[in-house]
């Protein structure tokens, strides 16, 4: 049981992780909703607007209730986090399962006395593990908001309601350890997955954003647990083939475990191609053709979020017009701009928790290759360490300004389509506003990875994962500023529904630059170290 | 005078409570085939990785042609190419676009000996790094290493993938590398590659250099084996200058004796010898000599060494 055990472990670190976002995130829906909508005229108010508005519905689903605590937590939670959790999920068992295969970690284990089969069920019993603690602490903070008045719903029901929580990261473990045994490197298992959910939330889409597709919504993985509806007119039946998908998934990548070889896939890449030698002629090159594939695709998730966000701003902002929350910030902000600049000013926090993301990334992407030995092919050679160092994060400093700037114009693209009159220029500069906290991010992790290389995963995500924690429980409790102020985002001005505070950007920017400095200060000095 | 190729001072690397190289005062000439020996952890990867600069010494200094290690490690890369025993590639680079890169960063390749290289060794450069076995990611780093034509090769087990057929590959490319007037320091496991291929060897033995010299000096300090068969029952050899040990069975003895072996033959004189045999040690009893039972038994019957070696392989 070595494998289940180091699996689990893994996975139950992440699946702790995102467990307490999970269950924070509830209750922040709950809390948020009660103290922004505080009479029952603006929840119908609210309800009436947001029943009518086909992008929010499509984005995260239909609006059930939402003129009560219980329904609205349903909606927004259930929304968001069955899609955060199967993105979890996903990533989760291709890294675990293909990735350590890829890396030959499994190799190791599998020449004691296991079979490639028992092999394969232990790493998913492990990934069944991460998933028991994700459920475990999402239902310990749902069944706690439930017992609050603000929340106001049954153990029971809340029980089932996390159950519906935690289904799209079932899904798409199961569905993650399918693909990993069908493709041959981690990358390819993640990215026929990834064609799965797109395929699965485009489906729900259509079927949300159209009553006469409705029945579409039953093809859809996703669409199963949308059509649970928890807390509002639950329907346990809708699990049903969420369970079935579960375990076909499972006995089927049981199955093909058993009979391939260690290391080969169903669908076997290719292994040979003719010489592509335009960027290996340089260290910097190098950087860029390993960080190509995984920066095109963050810069179109980017992109197609802020596309989608300028698209609903317009509705949306329409739909909060009754919120205390968003009268207050508009007054804390001066009275100034519109409700539609306000909506783009709260969402694009989210896009630059997705920049900061991108930031965390790549410093783990650097430590990675130096954990894994093949950045010493590099520094064996005349190569010095500062200019590799900073040379990677130049790199990265580029790919997120161009990410700040394509989320920029992606809303402005997606809000001039709706006429909603936000001015080109500024959305461009709120996308270089959140391009700030990924940079002190960045700097944070350079310091790290060169102080205290090998906790750079856990301390970049760590600290990315309070930030959240702390920007989501600030909107609602009255938290202390000394808390706020350990947020990164909570600096960052929220542009366009105020202008970017370019001195506080300089200051994360310069601290980031700062933290790099010393970070390669000490990389340059200290012992190159494997895992 | 023209600098050594490799000299270290005190080099000494700890790790928290483990002594991984201690003192070692090492100096290689240029254009020397030095082998390294030693067991798992007896701190050769510290010692080539301190010389790389990848590592920070605890004490002491390292220099690579007059470089220091650590403070001039781009200049000094540029004169030397090292090949690992772990081949941590790209997985998704090809192997020509792995070669080509490493040659880029080098700065300067020989392409004809490049291309020639990769005939001997059988490589298929076509081929993703991810596709390749161990053996064959070995060649690839070897062939990158070589085709430099480097002043110093410092090769840490390149041929423990390897198969026989491109050992014996990996042999002539030394021997080029001597005609061509490189530097080796080859660490190795495989005390025949380094037997034929070494001028000198060091021995490490927990992080101490305990032997250096040529296989001569080597043999000459260490216990000569002889074996006697005598027509009629042994004579008592016991108290005869340089015998350092007597093994009996019956008319059959074992001597093992250090330094001059003139008394042990006047001794022998005219005591009816039947058989006389007498054999230098291999350098796998040299090594194993440094191993055993008792840690530092430089004497001890060639029998009790072997199980020695036995065990520790258990």
């Amino acid at each position: 049981m070595v494998i289940a055990g180091q699996v689990s472990g893994r996975a139950g670190r992440s699946g702790t992780v995102w467990g307490v976002v999970f269950a924070s995130y509830v209750t922040a829906q709950a809390f948020g909703y009660t103290s922004a909508y505080r009479t029952q005229a603006s929840r119908d108010a609210l309800a009436n607007a947001f029943g009518t508005n086909v992008g929010i519905n499509a984005l995260i689903g239909p609006a059930r209730a939402i003129n009560t605590a219980a329904g609205y937590t349903s909606w927004r939670a259930l929304g968001v986090l069955s899609l955060l959790g199967a993105i979890w999920g996903l990533f989760t068992s291709t890294r675990l399962m293909r990735g350590e295969e890829e890396s030959g970690r499994h190799e190791l284990l599998l020449a004691g006395q296991t079979t490639r089969r028992r092999a394969g069920g232990q790493a998913i019993i492990g990934l069944a593990m991460g998933l028991v603690v994700l459920f475990v602490l999402t239902a310990v903070g749902t069944v706690g908001t439930g017992m609050t008045s603000s929340g106001g719903f049954s153990v029971g029901q809340g029980v089932y309601f996390s159950v519906a929580l935690v289904g799209g990261a079932a899904e798409f473990l199961a569905i993650g350890a399918l693909t990993s045994q069908l493709a041959s490197t981690r990358r390819r298992a993640a990215a026929m997955g990834g064609a799965v959910f797109g395929v699965a939330y485009a489906l729900r889409m259509v079927a949300d954003s159209d009553p006469t597709l409705h029945w579409m919504v039953w093809i859809s993985p996703l669409g199963w647990i949308e059509e649970s509806r928890p807390l509002v007119a639950p329907h346990p039946l809708a699990l049903l083939p969420v369970l079935l998908l579960v375990v076909a998934a499972v006995v089927v990548a049981m199955h093909l475990a058993g009979t391939r070889d260690l290391g080969a896939a169903t669908f076997p890449g290719r292994d040979s191609s003719d010489p592509q030698l335009a960027l290996v002629g340089s260290p910097a090159g190098l950087a860029v053709r390993l960080m190509r594939p995984l920066a095109l695709g963050w810069l179109l998730a980017v992109a197609a979020f802020s596309v989608l966000i300028g698209t609903v701003a317009e509705s949306a902002a329409k739909a909060i017009s009754g919120s205390i929350t968003i009268e207050q910030v508009l007054s804390r902000l001066g009275g100034h701009g519109s409700l539609v600049t306000a909506y783009l000013g709260l969402t694009f926090v989210l896009l630059a928790s997705l920049i900061a993301l991108v930031a965390a990334g790549q410093v783990v992407a650097i430590r990675t290759e130096e954990a894994e030995g093949r950045l010493e092919n590099l520094l064996v050679r005349p190569v010095s360490r500062t200019s590799w160092f900073a040379g990677r994060l130049v790199l990265t400093t580029l790919l997120l300004v161009v990410a700040g700037v394509v989320g920029g114009i992606g809303a402005w693209v997606g809000a001039a389509g709706q006429h909603s009159g936000v001015g080109f220029g500024s959305l461009v500069a709120a996308g270089l506003n959140i391009v700030a906290p990924a940079l002190f991010l960045l700097g944070l992790g350079a310091l790290v990875l060169g102080s205290w290389p090998r906790h750079t995963s856990a301390v970049v995500y760590g600290y990315l994962a309070w930030s959240f924690l702390v920007e989501f429980l600030g909107a609602v409790v009255h938290a202390n500023h000394w808390l706020l102020d350990t947020s990164v985002f909570f600096h960052m001005r929220p542009a366009p529904a105020t202008r970017p505070d370019w001195v506080s950007v300089a200051v994360m920017a310069g601290f980031g630059m700062a933290g790099a400095v010393v970070g390669a200060a000490c990389f340059s000095r200290r012992d190159v170290l494997g895992t | 005078m023209a600098r050594p190729a490799v000299r270290t001072t005190g080099l000494s690397k700890r790790y928290r409570d483990v002594d991984a190289l201690r003192d070692l005062d090492l100096e290689i000439e240029e254009g020397e085939i030095v082998g390294y020996l030693g067991p798992n952890g007896a701190g050769k990867t510290t010692t080539i990785r301190l010389l790389l600069g990848l590592i920070q010494p605890s004490a002491g200094r390292a220099e690579i042609f007059g470089l220091d290690c650590q403070r001039q490690p781009v200049e000094a890369h540029r004169r030397l190419a090292y090949v690992p025993g772990d081949c941590n590639l790209w997985p998704s680079l090809t192997g020509a676009e792995t070669l080509h890169l490493l040659g880029r960063v080098q700065g300067r390749v020989d392409t004809a000996y490049r291309d020639e290289l990769i005939n001997r060794f059988e490589l298929d450069p076509s081929r993703r790094v991810r596709a390749y076995s161990k053996g064959n990611r070995q060649k690839v780093l070897l062939i990158a290493a070589l085709m430099t034509r480097p002043d110093l090769l410092l090769l840490d087990e390149p041929t423990s993938g390897l198969d026989p057929l491109m050992e014996q590959a990996f042999r002539h490319a030394i021997h080029e590398a001597r005609e061509a007037g490189q530097t080796v320091l080859l660490s190795s496991h495989i005390l025949s590659e380094v037997e034929a291929l070494c001028d000198r060897v060091g021995i490490l033995r927990e992080g101490r250099l305990v032997e250096m010299g040529t296989l001569d000096e080597m043999r000459h300090l260490s216990t000569l084996t002889v074996e006697v068969v005598f027509d009629t029952a042994a004579p008592d050899l016991a108290g005869v200058a340089g015998v350092k040990r007597i093994v009996v069975e019956g008319r059959r003895v074992h001597i093992e004796v250090q330094g001059a072996i003139e008394p042990l033959i006047e001794a022998l004189a005219g005591t009816g010898v039947r058989e006389l045999l007498s054999r230098e040690p291999s350098l796998e009893e040299l090594f194993l000599a440094h191993y055993g039972p008792d840690g530092s038994a430089p004497v001890g019957t060639r029998n009790e060494q072997h199980r020695a070696s036995a065990n520790d392989r258990d």
